[in-house]
């Protein structure tokens, strides 16, 4: 025979008696003796009088004591059963590990708090009654997955560990546990061996890749899973899946964008208005109510004026339910932000105005000062060794012969990060080397060139209205202008095998004028002509200038994603060696100072937003491979703020979907697969494996109210 | 009886005494020293009224002018004023020492007490027979009426040792006194009548019809017409009632009616009789009360 307590905490409540009991003594200090002389017309009038003799006071005492008895009692959630809970461990000497599913998913709620507390108290419970000579391990099972403790014997070491923990922020990954369980196994002494695993089974957890190249299909140990996901309590109905912010680009417009993507994640119901919240350094700007289909996913636009040059900060928050990592969203950007560039000028002349760049130069910044928010610097050949590309947000090869030995990797590693590179073309460029050294960056090969005389009908841009966000300003006049510009000269490009482009404007002939590319996170953009007034006359037109910025504007945006970089909890941050002159600091959302040693840093656990500072100048202790990052107390003097980037979950497991046994059974092969609920393994029993004395408490509740009101009544 | 004439002069009751006469003493005077009229007409100074003869009158009334001038015989009347005999009935139940929590008023005892010596005082200067008797379930404390100015100081004793204890019952007190009382009498009956015994009409209409003059002082302390307690509250009788716990909130009202009800019967009751009934609460002046009585019942008498 057990009586289990659902929630005892609510047993605190048997204090509450005391009240009572109080009231009780209280009023019982207050009564008076009065020696009167008509006390027999006192007991006259009392027999007529309506409100009869005065309760049993001791009666009430015990009627209200007892109420409130039941009343924690039932609040507690009394389970009564005849057989408790059936042990998990062996009584023999043995080895287990424990899986414990420490993802996301297990913050649902239930009705006793987290399902992750629910498990790690079952864990615990597991723990604390191994046998002697039984050792156990604790495998946390997030996509992380690490080794919490090795073998040990002492059940307090778990208690200590996971008393105070928290489920993490990142997916589940069974596979990678069950096979650093199956090492720990291998390195076991005792005879028998199992393995338990405390999971909600979401099915998202149960990757096959993970599973087929594990030693499963050979062993045979027992694996036990305690099942939590019966116990939730609600439902996550939505998810924030996307938060992407933005300045429009090509005009200086002050309007920032915030892209939202938030999915219903109820498949058979709607939610009519969901309050979707744009918050901006913690402060809610904006909300809208959004209606959603079932399963349906909103993507919704909040804008807002930006009214100064500070980095913002901010999430988009959906309300609260019953599992709240995925309501919020970080994102974080740096408005206005200055784009460098890097003019390789590869004919280079003592008269300025016929360089190559002059015209380039005095295009992307017209007043030397910071209207356009480009500044261009410009580079020789011979000058290109000295500069850090990193320190630009693009470059420009301007009628480029060749480039130094080895700088196309070099080009090429930038571009990949999200640099653009910009190439105009000229007479003196080697089409025989840009077709052999820079192949990978341009997926045209360049062909022939074309020229034709000063009285022959030139070559013309074929002008359309066109949609291509560089090129959808040009209508009207300043259309009617650039069909105006005459080229001389052009080469052809010949498209490169299975390589992807596109070609936003060409000439009459159908010739490409611009060919247009990604690669990795940047932007290689191809001019088939040249920039100065060599080969036409475009340069010296009004509509130059704004076609030269907005494709420097389009082409390096790519390169904040490099500072503002979105990752998922638990990827790395990665910067570049540029940055390794300066110590570098992070500073987490929950306020940790980290001092970065390396190009990466993967203490990325929390989602939020985490700023970068840097310090000129390195401490002699802190270089090469070998240093570590290192927690700081606070961030030294002198840094400055060098960017930020935002964290966020892995939206893939707020769709709980749960894993089928059989499917269980199937990927882990031959294990003897056992399910247990959580439900029994917590002690907590659900309805069918006890009574539950809740109700009929309740009841009784009631009914001492009633019997309490009914006394009182007769007073 | 005789050896109750004299009483040890304890100091304590001295005082008392001296404190009550001096407050009936302060009383009477200023009231009117009336004189009481007796009913019985008889010999005396004073002509009444003439009457037809009949026979059985006596001869020598027979107004011979009045025959001689009407041919008719009549009797002549002569107001008689008769040394009136009167016995102070006074209660000394338990009940009487009620004491207000609130100290309101003086208690109903102390009144008594006081209205019995003015009363006293009153009589013994007009020359009448004053007599006390004590009493709560028995007769307590027995002084038989005399007409000595120096009886005073009796009844004035008499009254200061009263210890009020014992429960009420008018009936066997009335019963056996009765005997001892004289028709023709007067009996003041001093009472909170806080009894139980529902036939103390029986008792007045027996006392009536010995032809005496009944007149009934029912004194009550405030508190006992309005309860005015709050709270709850252990009420122990000052007699032999268990005690009860209530809230007086809850049972005021039936209380205070009850309360009217036992005053207006006992009106009822006295007026049908032809006795006097005077109600008096504790916090009445009772110089104002005593001298509106005597007015009121002078202007009564005297027709």
């Amino acid at each position: 025979m057990n009586l289990n307590f659902l929630s005892p905490i609510f047993l605190f409540g048997l204090l509450g008696i005391a009240i009572p009991i109080l009231i009780h003594l209280m009023t019982r200090r207050q009564k008076k003796h009065i020696r009167f002389s008509a006390v027999y017309l006192l007991f006259q009038s009392q027999k007529r009088s309506v409100k009869k003799a005065a309760p049993n006071r001791l009666l009430l005492l015990l009627i209200r004591c007892l109420a409130i008895l039941l009343l924690s009692l039932a609040l507690a959630h009394p389970i009564f059963s005849f057989s408790g809970p059936a042990d998990l461990l062996p009584a023999s000497p043995s080895a287990s590990v424990f899986i414990l599913d420490d993802s996301y998913s297990m913050g649902m709620r239930s009705e006793d708090g987290a399902l992750y507390d629910l498990a790690v108290s079952a864990l615990l419970k597991t723990v604390r009654k191994i046998p002697v000579k039984s050792a156990y391990s604790i495998v946390l099972a997030s996509s992380s997955t690490r080794l919490l403790q090795d073998w040990t014997e002492d059940p307090s070491l778990a208690e200590k560990l996971l008393k105070t923990s928290k489920p993490s922020f990142q997916t589940t990954s069974i596979g990678k546990a069950m096979t650093m369980a199956l090492q720990l196994l291998e390195s076991a002494t005792q005879k028998e061996k199992q393995i338990f695993i405390f999971t909600d089974m979401d099915k998202n957890g149960w990757n096959e890749n993970e599973f087929l190249d594990s030693e499963l299909a050979n062993k045979r140990y027992p694996v036990t899973l305690v099942d939590f996901s019966a116990l939730r309590t609600g439902q996550n109905r939505a998810a924030v899946q996307q938060a992407e912010v933005s300045q429009e680009f090509l005009t200086n417009s002050r309007v920032i964008r915030v892209k939202s993507k938030v999915a219903n994640l109820l498949p058979d119901r709607p939610i009519n208005g969901l309050d979707v919240s744009l918050s901006i350094n913690g402060k809610q700007k904006s909300q809208k109510t959004l209606k959603f289909a079932a399963g349906e996913e909103v993507i919704k636009e909040f804008t807002f004026p930006l009214k100064d040059n500070e980095a913002i900060q901010g999430a988009i928050e959906i309300p609260d339910d019953a599992l709240s990592v995925d309501n919020k969203r970080f994102f974080s950007f740096q408005p206005d932000q200055k784009i460098k560039v890097l003019v390789v000028d590869g004919d280079p002349k003592t008269v300025a105005h016929q360089r190559e760049s002059f015209y380039v130069e005095k295009a992307l910044n017209p007043f030397t000062v910071a209207l356009s928010n480009i500044e261009p610097t410009i580079s020789t050949l011979e000058e290109l060794q000295v500069r850090n590309l990193f320190d630009f947000s693009a470059v420009m090869l301007c009628n480029v012969r060749d480039l130094p030995f080895d700088y196309e990797r070099q080009l090429e590693k930038y571009v990949q990060r999200g640099g653009a590179l910009f190439i105009a073309l000229g007479d003196q460029i080697d089409p025989k080397y840009y077709n052999e050294n820079l192949g990978n960056l341009l997926p045209v090969s360049i062909a022939s060139l074309h020229q034709v005389g000063l009285s022959d009908e030139p070559f013309r841009f074929d002008l359309k209205k066109s949609a291509h966000p560089v090129l959808k300003v040009f209508k009207g006049k300043s259309l009617e202008e650039m069909k105006s510009i005459r080229f001389n000269s052009l080469y052809s490009v010949e498209p490169r095998e299975n390589r992807k482009y596109t070609v936003p404007l060409r000439f009459t002939n159908q010739y490409p004028a611009v060919v247009e590319s990604d690669f990795g996170k940047g932007k290689v953009i191809l001019y088939v002509s040249s920039v100065d007034r060599d080969w036409n006359n475009f340069p010296i037109q009004p509509t130059f200038l704004p076609w030269i910025q907005r494709w420097i504007k389009y082409s390096a945006r790519g390169l904040e994603s490099i500072l503002h970089s979105e990752l998922l909890v638990g990827e790395a941050f990665e910067w570049t060696d540029t940055l390794s002159d300066s110590l570098l600091f992070v500073e987490s959302p929950d306020g940790k100072i980290t001092q970065l040693a390396g190009t990466s840093y993967d203490e990325t656990f929390l989602p939020g937003v985490y700023r970068l500072f840097r310090k000129a100048g390195k401490e002699n202790s802190a270089t090469g491979e070998n240093a570590e990052s290192r927690i700081v107390s606070k961030l030294p003097d002198n840094t400055i703020p060098a960017g930020t980037f935002t964290v966020n979950i892995d939206t893939r497991e707020s769709v709980s979907e749960k894993i089928t046994e059989e499917e269980v059974r199937k990927l882990l092969g031959n294990m003897q697969v056992q399910f247990s609920s959580g439900a029994d393994s917590h002690q907590t029993a659900d309805a069918s494996s006890g009574f539950p004395l809740a109700t009929p408490f309740l009841l009784l509740v009631a009914g001492m109210l009633l019997w309490e009101g009914f006394m009182i009544r007769r007073e | 009886m005789e050896e109750k004439d004299t009483f040890s002069y304890d100091p304590e009751v001295l005082a008392r005494i001296s404190a009550l006469k001096l407050r009936a003493v302060n009383l009477v005077e200023g009231l009117l020293s009336g004189n009481h009229r007796s009913r019985h007409k008889g010999s005396s100074v004073e002509f009444a009224e003439y009457k037809d003869y009949s026979p059985g009158d006596e001869i020598r009334h027979i107004d011979w002018k009045v025959v001689g001038k009407t041919d008719k015989y009549h009797v002549k009347q002569f107001e008689q004023s008769t040394n009136l005999k009167c016995t102070i009935l006074l209660d000394c139940s338990g009940s009487m020492s009620y004491v207000s929590p609130n100290q309101t008023g003086i208690t109903k005892m102390d009144y008594a007490r006081t209205l019995a010596a003015s009363l006293a005082c009153l009589l013994l200067k007009q020359f009448d027979a004053v007599g006390l008797t004590l009493f709560n379930d028995q007769v307590v404390h027995h002084i038989p009426p005399r007409s000595k100015t120096s009886h005073l100081q009796h009844i004035l004793h008499g009254l200061s040792t009263i210890e009020p204890k014992g429960i009420t019952r008018i009936d066997q007190v009335i019963g056996t006194l009765v005997e001892r009382l004289q028709s023709r009498g007067m009996l003041i009956l001093i009472s909170d009548f806080f009894t139980r015994e529902g036939d103390v009409h029986k008792d007045l209409k027996l006392l009536v019809s010995r032809g005496l003059e009944v007149i009934l002082f029912h004194i009550l302390h405030p508190d006992e017409v309005s309860l005015p307690f709050e709270g709850d509250i252990i009420f122990e009788s000052l007699e032999d009632d268990p005690p009860i716990s209530l809230d007086p909130q809850d049972v005021r009202e039936e209380y205070q009616k009850a309360v009217q009800h036992q005053i207006e019967s006992f009106r009822r009751l006295c007026l049908g009789l032809r006795v006097d009934y005077v109600f008096l609460e504790t916090t009445t002046p009772l110089d104002q009360a005593l001298s509106y009585y005597l007015l009121k019942r002078q202007s009564l008498t005297k027709v």
